[in-house]
């Protein structure tokens, strides 16, 4: 895709599907990589899935569960010389402990490498668009970060829904600023 | 024009001919993959560089005519076998894709 964070925003929506309430994003940065962590604790995958993931047939084709996503992030990242690692523990194996993990590693200083775009974009997109779970942003870069977690969030507003204009436009503006500080 | 005519010419070779009937009705040029799969018309010849797999989801998903790889770029075998299985052609061409696309602006 054109900017990593449309990346994001396609991966994230799996987790959604998958039932995720919670849905971490890590993004680690150095000067050479920069890591990207999506944990959720939705279904899971079963193994036999997890292994047709990142073949775009399997997604395009059969079911169109969860489309070019994973396939297109593997080559993303490969394409810098990174890599892309997926785990899973489906609901069946393990009713309390289940969820999937997707790690892109990518090197930075590749030609190749996608930017990482407009992320601030992304995180207010998905939690306008899925006000009832949660989600946990960090993006680190040395010593500095930014960081959102919609639990906070609700705790502090009781009943207000997350997709209310006033509650997006203060995660937009907090994200902007943080960022500006960091 | 179709598939199997255009291999007939001496600028295009076939990699993987599964449907050659396949009528090109109209050319895109691209090599980011999310954005020609939303894109690329159906029945177009689609020229492109990237070597991937996912060439092959993204022509199937597009409906393509073909895919043409330009610049001499190979393809490993897994791929052609892949494009064989999923009824998408494939096409070479060892011009740039400047001159491919000038090729198949005069033929069709």
């Amino acid at each position: 895709m054109k900017e990593l964070s449309l990346n994001i925003l396609d991966i994230t929506e799996n987790s959604v599907k998958a039932g995720a309430s919670l849905t971490e994003i890590f993004i680690d940065e150095s000067d050479e990589k920069l890591v990207l962590t999506i944990i959720d604790n939705g279904c899971g995958m079963t193994d036999e899935v997890l292994k047709t993931v990142t073949d775009p047939f399997y997604t395009t084709r059969t079911t169109r569960k969860v489309g070019m996503g994973l396939p297109l992030l593997k080559m993303e990242a490969e394409q810098t010389g990174g890599r892309l690692s997926i785990t899973s523990k489906h609901v069946s194996a393990d009713a309390d402990n289940h969820g999937t993990t997707v790690c892109a590693e990518f090197n930075k200083n590749h030609i190749d490498f996608t930017p990482l775009g407009d992320v601030v974009s992304t995180i207010t997109t998905l939690i306008q668009g899925h006000p009832d779970t949660d989600f946990f942003y960090r993006h680190s870069f040395d010593v500095k970060e930014v960081s959102l977690d919609t639990r906070e969030l609700r705790a502090v507003l009781d009943d207000v829904p997350l997709n209310t204009f006033e509650v997006i436009k203060w995660i937009e503006d907090n994200l902007k600023e943080q960022y500006l500080e960091a | 024009m179709t598939v199997r005519e255009l291999c007939l010419t001496e600028d295009f070779k076939p990699l993987a001919l599964p449907d050659g009937e396949r009528e090109i009705k109209g050319v895109y040029i691209g090599d980011l993959l999310s954005w020609v799969m939303g894109r690329a018309s159906a029945d177009d010849a689609w020229i492109t560089i990237m070597s991937n797999q996912n060439i092959v989801a993204v022509a199937s998903l597009a409906d393509t005519a073909c895919i043409i790889v330009a610049e001499d770029v190979k393809l490993e075998s897994e791929i052609t076998d892949l494009a064989l299985s999923k009824g998408v052609n494939i096409l070479s061409s060892d011009k740039s894709i400047y001159e491919t696309a000038v090729i198949l602006s005069k033929l069709l």
